[in-house]
């Protein structure tokens, strides 16, 4: 069923809120005002908010230590969050979480994880206790690539089949797990055999419309739930914030630094919240699906909303 | 002629007791290797039955995972045990432990239960890669409430009180005192509430304390003790320490005589604090008893400790 205006032009304002958003925690960051270690996901927001989108009262959210687009998604504001980077008691866990294990239960997001791998088998169990409760939700694990390295990952993902859990291991695939490249440190994983050989079914989101991975994850909860069955999703995004360092003999175009953690220097907070004219940037994407002086318009406006939220 | 009823072991006091608190849960999901296959983990899980709203599972070979999927059950407000056939299989669920139990009680909104029974492979015929045996320590990795199942008294008050009830803990058993004959110490005429110790005999003339899996040592000597005319007091530490070893350092400082055991083949003892605390107190005589290793430690050979109780009783009287 295609998407209404009215849907996209909403959408479309959550990835402008979720970027504005993240680009004034980098500001923060920058200025050295965030008590807590933070990964940006710049670049995520499209499936952040389509997960968000297709969530349903108790439906329950495991992302990792980079859960940073999830929990504004989820959470509906910026202000929580960053009083929980400056550790007030304000904060949206009141100073408990910082920024890697920030839960927001109310809201689905039961658990976070910043150990690669460890929030797999936990998402079976909780997705256990759901089945056991006759519920009718789903249970979504969000993980990096570099997580599809650990054991736990078939593990969780045979014992999801084994039980008939229906659990959507979601694989937020930038390609880099820290400042590794995926080649510079293994042999490919093709999820989808990897899927196949468990009798899972898998998914390949990529492009960063988050009209279509709204249909696509609408339809993998419904299939998940109502055959009690794991689903494995890849997602391809690039964690935008990249940058060179200067040029050295060795490296003379400047050595490639992989966006990971901390301040993003080279993003800066504009009106207008594009970083990249490129399928990378899901603020690009949107351009594709509406005028962009209607989507210019709506990021002024955010802007002045998101800085009389934080003042 | 009537029959001689048969004394009851160790292994089916623990399992008969086990048997009736899984029976008698609601939604309890028991899970784990072969926990309702073949030997039922040698007899650990026999019987078992859950009640109509709760599921027996036999698991995958996935000890990390396990660990994880017990939280997540628990995240989701459920009941979860899972019975494993050796404590060394759990160092392979140590992220989970540590980690997601830390988030877990630091979020404090998992409402749940979980409970993981190991059984501490003790025999020290297993070899290499079975050589750890030292449950609190263990436990004290991220301090987490862990219980020594050692005795009558303290199998039944410990499942009693910590199995299935909110929140997480391990409870270990030894396999070691499997078909040895189940030590009935009687009620402790001192203990905590949640059994971390207890106290079976009170007397003036020798303080023992056993920690780990060593009170069958321990109650020996008191029964030997006491049948050349003495009255020692025993203590039982059950849980990780250092405790509040307030009540032990009353009794020595009126016996001024110590005997501690500890079967653990860590560097790091449980009684090590409790020890620290006890010299300082002038003590006539302290007697520490641990497992010595040889240089064949790491071979299959026996973890049973030799112990010379006529030895140990004409030293205290010395």
């Amino acid at each position: 069923m295609p998407t209404s205006s009215d849907t996209k032009k909403k959408i479309a304002e959550e990835i402008i809120r979720l970027r504005i958003s993240q680009m004034i925690v980098n500001e923060e960051y920058k200025a050295k005002r965030l008590k807590v270690s933070v990964h940006l996901a710049l670049g995520h927001e499209a499936i952040a908010v389509a997960v968000s989108e297709i969530m349903e009262q108790g439906d329950n959210l495991l992302p990792s230590h980079r859960n940073i687009t999830h929990n504004l998604a989820r959470a509906g504001k910026l202000r929580p969050i960053l009083d929980e980077y400056y550790l007030r008691p304000t904060g949206i866990n009141a100073a408990h979480s910082g920024s890697m294990n920030m839960l927001n239960p109310e809201r689905g997001i039961v658990y976070t994880s910043s150990i690669l791998g460890n929030a797999f088998p936990v998402a079976t169990g909780v997705a256990l206790s759901v089945k056991r409760n006759g519920k009718k939700n789903a249970t979504i694990v969000i993980v990096g690539d570099g997580s599809m390295e650990e054991g736990s990952f078939y593990e969780s993902m045979l014992m999801a089949r084994s039980m008939g859990l229906p659990v959507i291991f979601l694989i937020e695939n930038n390609e880099w797990s820290m400042s590794t490249h995926i080649d510079q440190r293994r042999s490919p994983i093709d999820a989808s055999l990897f899927s196949k050989s468990l009798d899972i079914r898998y998914e390949l989101l990529q492009g960063n419309n988050p009209f279509g991975y709204i249909e696509k994850l609408k339809d993998v909860r419904a299939y998940s739930i109502e055959n009690n069955m794991p689903v494995c999703i890849e997602v391809k995004v690039a964690t935008l914030g990249e940058r060179r360092l200067p040029s050295t003999p060795e490296f003379p175009e400047g050595e490639f630094i992989n966006y990971h953690a901390g301040p993003a220097p080279e993003v800066s907070l504009n009106e207008w919240p594009m970083i990249k004219e490129s399928e990378e940037d899901p603020v690009f994407v949107l351009t594709k699906h509406i005028e962009q002086s209607v989507l210019e318009e709506d990021a002024r406006r955010q802007f002045v909303i998101l800085q009389k939220e934080i003042a | 002629m009537p029959e001689t009823p048969q004394p009851i072991t160790y292994l089916q006091h623990v399992n008969g007791t086990l048997r009736k608190a899984v029976g008698a849960e609601e939604g309890l999901v028991v899970f784990g290797q072969n926990v309702s296959a073949g030997s039922r983990i040698s007899g650990f899980t026999k019987g078992f039955a859950v009640k109509e709203n709760g599921i027996i599972i036999n698991s995958t070979n996935t000890e990390n995972s396990l660990v994880g999927f017990g939280f997540g059950i628990m995240i989701g407000g459920g009941k979860a045990a899972f019975f494993m056939k050796q404590l060394d299989f759990l160092f392979l669920g140590i992220d989970q432990l540590v980690n997601t139990y830390n988030i877990i009680r630091n979020s404090a909104h998992a409402k749940g239960s979980f409970t993981i029974l190991p059984v501490t492979v003790d025999m020290g015929y297993e070899g290499a890669q079975s050589s750890s045996n030292n449950f609190a320590d263990f436990c004290s990795i991220a301090r987490i409430d862990g219980y020594a199942l050692t005795n009558k008294y303290d199998v039944e008050r410990i499942i009693a009180t910590h199995f299935a009830k909110p929140g997480f803990r391990i409870i270990s058993v030894s396999q070691r005192m499997y078909k040895d004959e189940i030590i009935d110490p009687g009620e402790p005429m001192v203990t905590d509430k949640d059994m971390k110790f207890a106290q079976y005999k009170d007397g003036p003339d020798t303080t023992i304390v056993s920690f780990n899996f060593s009170f069958p040592y321990a109650w020996k000597l008191g029964l030997e003790l006491e049948k050349a005319g003495k009255t020692p007091a025993v203590f039982n530490v059950n849980y990780m320490t250092p405790i509040d070893w307030a009540p032990i350092l009353e009794s020595i400082k009126r016996t001024k005589k110590l005997v501690i055991f500890d079967d653990s083949k860590s560097e790091n003892l449980s009684c090590f604090s409790l020890l620290a605390e006890a010299r300082s107190l002038d003590l006539k005589k302290d007697i520490f008893i641990r497992r010595t290793l040889g240089d064949d430690w790491l071979n299959p050979v026996s973890d049973v400790m030799d112990i010379d109780y006529e030895a140990i009783s004409q030293e205290l009287s010395a």
